[in-house]
């Protein structure tokens, strides 16, 4: 197993070098530059200089392989939307709230949306179950920007319990993690409702009713744990996709998080942050995946490793 | 006897209490708030502002705030609402008889907020710093005029040799130009300086934290927390001419085209609608006609005089015909477009330069083209495209910053007329701004919409970004000898005509299609009033252009009105 871990890692670093190439070498590629004037032609002396300021001066293979290099160091430059700090820093700053958001999204997802799935399958076809397809349905075909909205306009414009947005407050979390998590956990509530309803109408359970165990054992002890095991699957993926924040929660609850960076950073052309950003998420995906795949092989002993 | 002489006493000393005089509140400043003004505790006003990197001119001017800025320092000269130059950190000013040096006498009682004199050599290191190459300023161009600015720009000469220099005291700025600039001191509205000491001790970036911040302005920093806000607080040892009434602003960082209007609705911020990212879409501004308060609340404006336009590549084929150019003018009908799209946010543009701006000429360009479909295929037909047979499918690039569903639609018209009255095909694609703007300083785009609004109050600005070495790929030798002789030309007159001839030219020649001016509008509460905000002398009541930013009377004539109680918990 220890041999696996290790070549997974090694896969890792492979993919991560070959995003970071990919990354640099497509963004330089772009037309438009970082320093472009909006109004008129900067002068070209002026351009040169900042161009040299930053490094931009060289050819791009050249910048590359410095750049790589001084990331080596832990050095991952400095953002030009922000040059009073380092990309580092940013993230450090910025991170935490996306990552509060993040946190707050899952728990609450993964709670509600396996107690709705579980209802929803015990209650089959009763008003409960139509009310979690209701759900179910407007969390996955309803944008969450477009939830944000509404709720804006209800809890803030009308109501006035909740502000616009900002941060630094717990009023300042409910309107972003209620938008984010509506669409989670209306995946959670259809996954638990199927995965029991097959569990339910398996040899194991008729034998453990046959046997005469009560309904709230065979169904807790039982069924839960069997239908549950596959929510991991689910749990993966979204860990890295509500650890890197949504551009549109984020921009519209003005949270100062790490999604709107990507907007950001991509139309200002902010190559440093651009690259770290792309990083970021090649290791958490790397990472998640990896994760997932031991805690399988934990759950499930069929799985091995080879 | 006595007796009524103490009761006459006691009434005096009642009513003389019970007047303005006696019992007017001063804020922290020392200055005296109006009658209706609510309790000091009110006078904050609320406004939002993408997030910023730095509040000062000379460090980046593209990382600033939006208009909530130029707080911390004096500019030269401030722009009232008239849009008149007023007295700032120059008390007068005085020009040679050639035009050439230009003398700014500094008021004497500003000080920085750490003790030092505002001096000359702030300004001087300010402008110095700015034209110096290794500073990589983002507005370099901007000081053309200056003596040596550009070879300065271009390192041909140290940044000292610039025409920004001290005079005979510290107390005494002088700077030459090139060529006679009669408008150089409306280009001082931007000349908000840096504290050179602080500079030198804390770096560029001292004004981002309120240990090093350092103020010769109406305020100080308080407060910057990053990404979230800005808090500015009233600087008391203010001594300059324009002491505000507000004792705060509070500057909320988010994207303003998404949220001000929401936070105005809530409740949460007190303007909306100041700057080019706060446009109202068509949605924002059905909620506002519709709603009989929020129509009270709303003013429109002239912004910064902005005119969106069709632009062309005129080197190359296509447009390098003018019987395609000219065909393209007559095609396109402006009144329709601003009567069905633009409604409210524009007027009909029929030159360069909006009605109001110095030197505009509506009425003398307004026939110059006309809607006439018929014209317009005929010389189409003339240049070798009947029909527009032949003509290469267009694609019509929008810059993204700009393009609001309103543009979009206005785009979408025009494409529309192009096909139905020449029978040309026209994509329309939104282009991200850094794309665009590439494209377009290199000369390499052939066909788009844009607009630009003015930097300072004068023909030479609007009408100089259409010289040959700008942006456009457009040229006109006429014109370019008109705009370069008329900038430098000190007789008002003459100068006025031969400026007037150069947008004629423009139109005729068709350097570009103008289609609307642009004129924004603003929300302010009911509780945000000041002298600024009442009508100016063309009895137009607007957030004048530029509106909250310091360098403008504005936003110190601003106070919260006792109004506000019924409004802020």
């Amino acid at each position: 197993m220890i041999g696996y871990i290790i070549r997974r890692i090694l896969g890792l670093v492979i993919v991560i070098f070959l995003a970071s190439l990919i990354t640099f070498f497509l963004m330089h590629a772009i037309p438009g530059g970082p320093f472009d004037e909006l109004k008129m032609p900067l002068p070209a002396e002026v351009k040169a200089q900042i161009l040299k300021k930053y490094g931009l001066d060289k050819p791009v293979w050249e910048q590359y392989i410095r750049y790589i290099w001084r990331a080596l160091h832990g050095d991952f430059g400095v953002p030009f939307q922000s040059p009073t700090e380092t990309v580092t820093s940013l993230i450090a700053r910025v991170w935490p709230v996306t990552l509060q958001i993040g946190a707050i999204t899952i728990v609450l997802s993964f709670t509600i949306g396996i107690l709705l799935g579980i209802l929803s399958a015990l209650r089959q076809n009763t008003w409960i179950d139509y009310l979690v397809t209701t759900i179910a349905t407007l969390g996955t075909t309803v944008p969450n920007f477009v939830i944000a909205i509404w709720l804006m306009l209800i809890f803030s414009v009308t109501l006035r319990w909740l502000p616009t947005g900002g941060w630094g407050e717990p009023k300042h979390l409910v309107l972003p993690v209620l938008s984010y998590f509506l669409a989670p956990t209306a995946v959670i509530a259809r996954f638990v409702k199927v995965n029991f309803l097959e569990e339910l109408r398996k040899d194991y359970v008729r034998t453990a009713r046959a046997k005469g165990l009560p309904e709230r054992t065979v169904i807790f002890k039982h069924v839960f744990r069997n239908a549950l095991v596959p929510i991991i699957t689910l749990l993966g993926p979204m860990i890295p996709d509500l650890a890197t924040g949504s551009v549109f929660i984020e921009v519209t609850f003005r949270v100062p998080g790490l999604g709107k960076f990507f907007y950001t950073s991509a139309f200002n052309r902010d190559y440093p942050m651009i690259v770290a950003m792309i990083l970021l998420i090649a290791v958490l995906w790397g990472i998640t995946y990896l994760v997932t795949d031991i805690i399988y092989a934990f759950i499930d002993p069929r799985i091995t490793f080879t | 006897m006595s007796k009524k002489v103490l009761v006459s006493f006691l009434v005096l000393v009642m009513a003389l209490s019970l007047s303005p005089a006696f019992s007017a509140v001063k804020n922290s400043a020392g200055k005296i708030l109006p009658p209706d003004a609510a309790p000091l505790e009110y006078q904050v006003l609320r406004v939002m502002s993408q997030p910023a990197t730095t509040l000062d001119w000379f460090i980046s001017v593209y990382k600033r705030t939006n208009e909530a800025n130029n707080y911390f320092g004096e500019p030269l000269v401030r722009l009232n609402k008239n849009f008149e130059i007023v007295p700032a950190a120059a008390t007068r000013w005085t020009v040679s008889k050639d035009g050439l040096t230009w003398t700014f006498y500094l008021d004497k009682n500003i000080k920085w907020s750490d003790g030092t004199p505002l001096t000359a050599e702030d300004f001087v290191f300010s402008f110095q710093l700015a034209a110096d190459p290794k500073h990589g300023w983002d507005f370099a161009w901007f000081y053309s005029p200056i003596k040596n600015w550009d070879k300065a720009v271009r390192g041909e000469v140290p940044p000292s040799a610039i025409g920004v220099k001290q005079g005979k005291d510290p107390y005494t700025l002088v700077i030459t130009t090139e060529y006679p600039a009669p408008y150089l001191p409306m280009m001082m509205l931007y000349s908000t300086p840096l504290s050179k000491k602080a500079y030198e001790k804390y770096g560029p970036y001292y004004n981002n934290d309120p240990k090093t911040s350092v103020s010769c302005g109406p305020y100080i920093l308080e407060e910057w927390t990053k990404d979230k806000q800005i808090v500015f607080r009233i600087n008391k040892n203010y001594g300059g001419r324009v002491k505000p009434y507000l004792e705060k602003i509070i500057v909320t960082f988010g994207d303003p085209g998404t949220s001000a209007f929401k936070a105005y609705l809530a409740g949460e911020i007190d303007i909306c609608g100041y700057s080019n990212s706060q446009i109202f879409t068509p949605a924002d501004l059905e909620v506002i006609e519709k709603d009989p308060e929020l129509s009270k609340q709303f003013h429109q404006g002239f912004g910064d005089f902005r005119t969106f336009y069709l632009g062309f590549d005129c080197y190359n084929p296509p447009f390098n015909d003018l019987r395609v150019r000219k065909a393209f003018a007559y095609a396109i009908d402006k009144e329709a477009i601003v009567n069905t799209i633009i409604k409210k946010q524009g007027i009909v543009a029929y030159g360069f330069l909006m009605p109001g701006f110095p030197g505009a000429n509506p009425e003398g360009l307004k026939n110059i083209y006309t809607y006439n479909p018929e014209l317009a295929k005929k010389l189409l037909a003339e240049a070798g495209y009947p029909d527009g047979k032949g003509f290469p499918v267009l694609d019509m690039w929008v810059r993204s910053d700009l393009a609001s569903p309103t543009v979009v639609a206005a785009a979408n018209a025009i494409g529309a007329m192009l096909k139905k009255n020449l029978g040309i095909d026209v994509k329309i694609t939104v282009k991200e701004t850094k794309t665009f703007m590439d494209a377009l300083n290199a000369h390499k785009l052939q066909f788009y919409l844009v607009s630009y609004g003015m930097d300072y109050l004068d023909q030479s600005n609007m009408l100089g970004i259409w010289v040959s070495t700008g942006r456009h790929a457009w040229k006109n030798e006429r014109f370019d000898k008109l705009v370069k002789e008329a900038s430098a030309l000190l007789d008002k007159k003459k100068r006025d005509e031969m400026f007037k001839e150069a947008e004629k030219i423009l139109v005729e020649d068709v350097g570009g299609i103008f289609l609307w001016h642009q004129t924004p509008g603003a929300l302010w509460k009911p509780y945000v009033k000041g002298k600024d905000l009442e009508p100016d002398k063309y009895g137009i009541t607007a957030l004048h252009w530029p509106g909250i930013e310091g360098v403008g009377t504005t936003i110190f004539s601003i106070y919260i009105s006792k109004d506000v109680l019924k409004y802020r918990k």
